[in-house]
């Protein structure tokens, strides 16, 4: 009888251990460097994720104002400020957002807290017409994504 | 850091500001010929009474003052309540900002 309780103590006592570690901010910054020196939006997704298989589905992107699924290129008058806006209903551990005119590829990865809710906007730079692309990773260990391309009337990285 | 934020159905819409240049490396090249003058925020976290809420890692390709909106679930936590946001850049510099959820 002694050992069994014990027994059953220690798994008890493993499990605690092990669920904390689920939730938690995590800056790829410092754990990923290569994902912010990755010249390629393909190399930069598999320097995150070790993956770049992406599923196109289950996400809403909209840059300057069009969406990703309108079928029109998207046009923006000024390359300094690019409004672009995503989201996403799939449970997702990650959100990260990269575009292909700029000398590196990545822009921002979110770490999805439990109180997230997975609707953002931010303001980028870019350098020359070319394309944004968000990625999220499901619970499931997915990559999904969406992709917008669009035209920029003056480029905002020459400052 | 000015923050704003608005509880409304059981969830609060943010929108945040940081008063910052974010320059990039071609930039600086170009202006001062050290690329590594260069200066952008790299990580940005949003806390409510101590709970970690928000959690962005960020490069140069930000905006200038990047303004950026995200929504979070309610649970919890109440009008009155404060946002707290932090971030720090490449040089070690950091900056905070607090707002209210009305």
């Amino acid at each position: 009888m002694e050992r069994r309780k014990f027994l059953s103590m220690t798994l008890g006592a493993l499990a605690l251990a092990v669920v904390p570690a689920s939730v938690k901010a995590e800056d790829y910054r410092k754990s990923k460097p290569l994902v912010w020196k990755a010249k390629t939006v393909e190399d930069a997704i598999k320097a995150l994720y070790g993956s770049n298989t992406l599923i196109h589905k289950g996400v809403k992107l909209k840059a300057a104002g069009e969406s990703f699924d309108s079928g029109k290129k998207a046009i923006a008058s000024s390359g300094g400020a690019i409004p672009v806006e995503f989201s996403t209903k799939i449970p997702a551990r990650t959100v990260s957002v990269y575009q292909d005119t700029n000398p590196e590829a990545a822009v921002c990865v979110y770490t999805v807290t439990k109180y997230s809710i997975n609707d953002y906007a931010i303001k980028i730079k870019m350098a020359k017409p070319g394309s944004i692309t968000v990625v999220v990773e499901g619970l499931d260990g997915k990559l999904y994504a969406a992709k917008q391309t669009l035209d920029v009337a003056l480029g905002g990285c020459e400052g | 850091m000015k923050v704003k934020a608005k509880l409304k159905n059981g969830v609060i819409k943010v929108k945040a500001m940081a008063k910052h240049p974010m320059s990039t490396y071609d930039m600086m090249e170009k202006k001062t010929g050290n690329r590594d003058d260069a200066n952008f925020i790299l990580h940005i976290t949003g806390t409510i009474n101590g709970e970690v809420v928000f959690d962005m890692s960020t490069s140069q390709f930000l905006s200038k003052n990047p303004i950026f909106k995200f929504k979070i679930k309610a649970d919890g936590f109440k009008k009155g309540d404060k946002l707290l946001l932090n971030w720090i850049d490449r040089k070690g510099k950091t900056g905070k900002g607090k707002g209210k959820i009305k």
